[in-house]
């Protein structure tokens, strides 16, 4: 265990050459917010294929998951989606099983948060491990973190 | 089986592809069979395009490496239906308004004219807006 001593406010004593750090907001290509919800149309599927397809170019996405669209990422969806009665051998991967596998595909260049207020408000607040939390008092400024937006409606 | 028929009615074509893949409302349709005497399936609006006869459509989409190859098949679904002997309509104005005629539709779909389709509710125990 180290010692620390806390210094009152302006007392401090930073040598000459150590300056106070500026906190630099880290650049995203694309910032997709979604707020339709999974089996309604097929917006989930065109967001994560405009994704892929940022990605592809080379450059980076943020997917910001609002409304039900937080129902995707579940813990409870496990990696496979529940029995098909006419095909029960097959395979059928979970929403949460296919966001993991995109985001381990991706590192560092693809993102996915979970929109706080409306996972609560959902009651679907158990995101797999993968997904950041973060409140919509940060949405402005995860916008401003960004090149360029698409907000993609339908809650 | 309880002795109950169902005339399934489906108006919205595409409510997912990624997140629903075999669980769509076909699927429902052809799930429920078994609890029910009789089921068929009536398609309106937009929905009657799930009936149109066409081989391009591959239920396939690719995420960079990973590759799903599960994604909903609603034709296929429409084809199996009829297999399995469950009339399937389809409301002709709407198919006439997106551009299509009987002559496209898959084998076996009937093309009826809206005030027909309502007719044919009485012959069920049961309507369901699917």
């Amino acid at each position: 265990m180290t010692d620390t001593t806390i210094q009152p406010a302006g007392t401090s004593e930073l040598p000459a050459t150590r300056k106070p750090t500026k906190i630099v907001q880290r650049r995203w290509g694309l910032l997709l917010v979604v707020t339709a919800a999974p089996h309604s149309n097929d917006v989930i599927t065109s967001a994560m294929r405009l994704a892929q397809a940022v990605l592809d170019e080379g450059k980076t996405v943020r997917m910001w998951a609002c409304g039900y669209a937080n129902m995707l990422t579940q813990k409870a969806h496990g990696d496979t989606k529940l029995i098909n009665t006419r095909d029960p051998e097959g395979f059928y991967p979970s929403s949460a099983h296919i966001v993991r596998e995109m985001l381990a595909a991706n590192p560092g260049k693809f993102a996915w948060i979970a929109c706080t207020a409306c996972s609560a408000e959902r009651g679907a607040t158990d995101h797999i491990a993968e997904v950041r939390f973060r409140s919509p008092l940060r949405f402005v400024s995860t916008i401003e973190a960004a090149d360029q937006t698409v907000f993609i409606g339908g809650a | 089986m309880a002795d109950y028929r169902v005339l399934g009615i489906i108006d919205r074509g595409y409510r997912g592809a990624v997140e629903v893949q075999f669980f769509d409302a076909l699927y429902g349709i052809l799930d429920f069979r078994q609890q029910l005497s009789g089921v068929a399936l009536a398609l309106r609006g937009a929905a009657v395009t799930v009936a149109i006869d066409e081989g391009d459509y591959k239920p396939v989409v690719e995420f960079g490496p990973i590759r799903i190859d599960t994604l909903p098949d609603y034709r296929g679904s429409v084809r199996q239906l009829i297999a399995e002997g469950v009339p399937v309509m389809v409301d002709e104005p709407d198919l006439r308004a997106l551009g299509f005629t009987a002559a496209d539709l898959i084998e076996g779909v009937q093309c009826l004219d809206t005030n027909e389709l309502a007719t044919r509710w009485d012959e069920y125990d049961g309507v369901w807006f699917v």
